[in-house]
């Protein structure tokens, strides 16, 4: 299927999604809310058959965001599952390890350095912090103070 | 001049420590241990231990992961050593000098340690080969 | 007037002051020393020829060696104290005696009624051994996994090399004298010249040169086998690799090319000519895994060997000159 379809495909499962955009032929962004994460990404993987390549998390002020970026190869088409996790103080998601094995390192990253806890994560352990790092201190959060070398909030 | 002193100028083993660098710094330093630049007309070789070293090449701020490992390779290197801080992360922590996992730059963390530590700046982001030939070569006239 | 007593008095001193002299100046442990550094430089020099490059200066391996006798030694807190000191030192005086056993065959060989060629293939392992008792006593990881590759290494490539060794017995009709078997040839036949070429593989890997340099170089990621030597011990441990780099193509000269005969020049060319070609292996192999190095030195060289043995005893009971 080429682009056009892959839009066509996506559109149909309208409700479980908020927004939905395609400013490039080859680019597709959804947003989507924390509660749907799951069954979006095993749609995006299992029924439509893309390929996983990462997922960033982003902190732009309210809220976190995590974006789950898909490819698809034979055309060069570009997925993107923005998820919006509203709940600042104890921000959850469901992890997608069990279905992508391969996606339990970036979500454990992601949970280092913004603080985002995954449910039903198989393997929760610190990836990149330093050993001494103390718990609880999230760098990337806008609202964590650190100086150059150091830890203040 | 004393026999130490020179022996040391005209064989200087190195060895290479990555403290968090974000490797252009240690694609520069396997450049120039390459035949093309043919550093062995000065005596330097590269060793796999520090306990063999007589230099180590430091890339990369130290972030504070490393910090502990850089001086463990420190106290092995048999003195007399040299300290070469290659790149302007370890300099002065360059682009990342206000990073949270940065504990200092290469002199701040050695001089800790042993504060008559001997430590020569290359700076440059990347240094060029020449450039840190030219470094190696001035600190060993200068001892 | 001078009793014939104290004549001979004075002859025996002079005796033992030149028996002194030869071993520890020349031909003994200055001459072999020097002469093992300029060979080092030599290998250094065509490597880097070798490599469109310049390469060192001819003081370079002087230089290392003085360099590491002026640092700190450092001895690991979890190392054994007196065996990592003693290895060293049992290494270099192995490798001591074996120069002076094949330069007193060269030099006097009435003189040296011990001179045969199982004491110098016995002193040969000496270095090999030193260095599996130097990187066992060290107490670190990385350099008991130089141990075991080093005592894999041996006990592949001494076999061929004895076996290089009984093709050359046969011929020489059982004579175990060094200085009787290097007045023959046997490299100018068959079974003679693939003995040769088995043995120039085997130098090369007690040597500790590519392409098996396993234990030394290969965790060069961490070391090798020298890993926590420093200082003294470790310029104690590259003057014997120097000395080695003298001793073992020497032994190679004496007993298959001829030794010193017909003069002098022409053994100082065979010498040359067995370095260079050591020096060439070295330069367009890569490394081998230890395996591989078992499977060359066993299955490869030991089955074309037991052909040699069998063409050389063949040669020799039939008095066949050429096979």
């Amino acid at each position: 299927m080429n682009c056009e379809e892959l839009f066509d495909k996506i559109s149909g499962i309208e409700d479980r999604f908020t927004a939905l955009e395609r400013p490039l032929p080859n680019r597709i962004y959804m947003t989507c809310e924390a509660e749907n994460v799951y069954e979006l990404n095993r749609f995006l993987f299992e029924d439509l058959g893309l390929r996983f390549v990462i997922a960033s998390g982003c902190d732009p002020g309210g809220y976190f965001e995590v974006i789950y970026h898909y490819a698809y190869d034979p055309e060069g088409c570009l997925v993107n599952l923005r998820v919006l996790v509203r709940n600042r103080e104890n921000p959850v998601l469901d992890s997608i390890a069990p279905l992508l094995p391969a996606a339990s390192w970036i979500e454990r990253e992601i949970n280092d350095l913004l603080g985002i806890d995954f449910r039903n994560h198989p393997d929760m352990r610190r990836l990149i912090l330093a050993d001494d790092w103390p718990e609880g201190v999230y760098p990337l959060r806008k609202d964590t103070k650190v100086a150059g070398g150091g830890v203040e909030k | 001049m004393n026999w130490k002193i020179w022996s040391l100028k005209k064989s200087p083993w190195v060895f290479h420590v990555n403290t968090g660098a974000c490797n252009n710094c240690d694609i520069e330093v396997v450049d120039v241990l390459t035949p093309k630049f043919d550093v062995e007309r000065f005596g330097i070789k590269l060793v796999g231990s520090p306990r063999h070293a007589d230099a180590l090449l430091v890339t990369g701020g130290v972030t504070a992961q490393a910090a502990p490992r850089l001086l463990e390779a420190y106290r092995q290197a048999p003195k007399p050593c040299v300290v070469f801080a290659i790149g302007a992360c370890a300099c002065d922590k360059g682009i990342f000098t206000n990073g949270y996992h940065m504990v200092g730059p290469v002199d701040k963390v050695i001089r800790e340690e042993d504060p008559n530590a001997i430590i020569t700046y290359v700076p440059g982001c990347p240094p060029k080969p020449e450039a840190i030939i030219s470094g190696v070569v001035k600190a060993l006239e200068s001892l | 007037m001078d009793t014939s007593i104290e004549r001979e008095d004075r002859l025996m001193m002079l005796e033992s002051l030149k028996n002194v002299f030869w071993i520890l100046v020349f031909p003994g442990l200055l001459f072999t020393v020097f002469l093992g550094l300029a060979a080092s430089w030599l290998v250094r020099k065509v490597s880097a020829l070798v490599q469109w490059r310049v390469g060192p200066p001819v003081y370079q391996p002087f230089a290392d060696v003085m360099k590491l006798m002026g640092k700190e030694i450092m001895i690991p807190e979890r190392s054994n104290r007196t065996v990592f000191i003693a290895a060293p030192l049992i290494g270099f005086s192995g490798v001591l005696l074996l120069a002076a056993v094949l330069w007193g065959a060269v030099v006097a060989p009435a003189k040296m009624p011990l001179g045969d060629v199982i004491v110098a293939l016995y002193l040969t392992v000496f270095p090999s051994l030193a260095l599996i008792l130097g990187s066992s006593a060290s107490g670190s990881p990385h350099s008991s996994i130089g141990t075991a590759r080093e005592m894999k290494l041996v006990i592949s490539y001494e076999l061929p090399l004895v076996l290089a060794l009984i093709v050359v017995l046969a011929k020489s009709g059982g004579n175990l004298s060094l200085a009787e078997l290097a007045s023959r040839t046997p490299v100018l036949s068959i079974s003679g010249c693939i003995a040769f070429i088995v043995a120039l593989f085997c130098v090369q890997a007690k040597l500790g040169f590519t392409p098996f340099d396993m234990a030394e170089a290969e965790t060069e990621l961490a070391g090798g086998v020298l890993l926590e030597y420093s200082g003294g011990l470790l310029a104690v441990w590259k003057l014997m690799q120097a000395m080695m780099l003298v001793t073992l193509p020497l032994f190679l000269v004496m007993v298959f090319l001829g030794g010193f005969h017909p003069s002098v020049w022409a053994g100082i060319g065979k010498y040359v000519l067995v370095l260079v070609l050591v020096i060439l292996i070295k330069n367009t192999n890569p490394r081998v895994r230890t395996d591989q190095a078992m499977r060359f030195f066993w299955i490869y060289c030991g089955v074309i060997m037991v052909v040699a043995v069998v063409l050389a005893s063949l040669g020799a009971y039939f008095y066949i000159e050429w096979l």
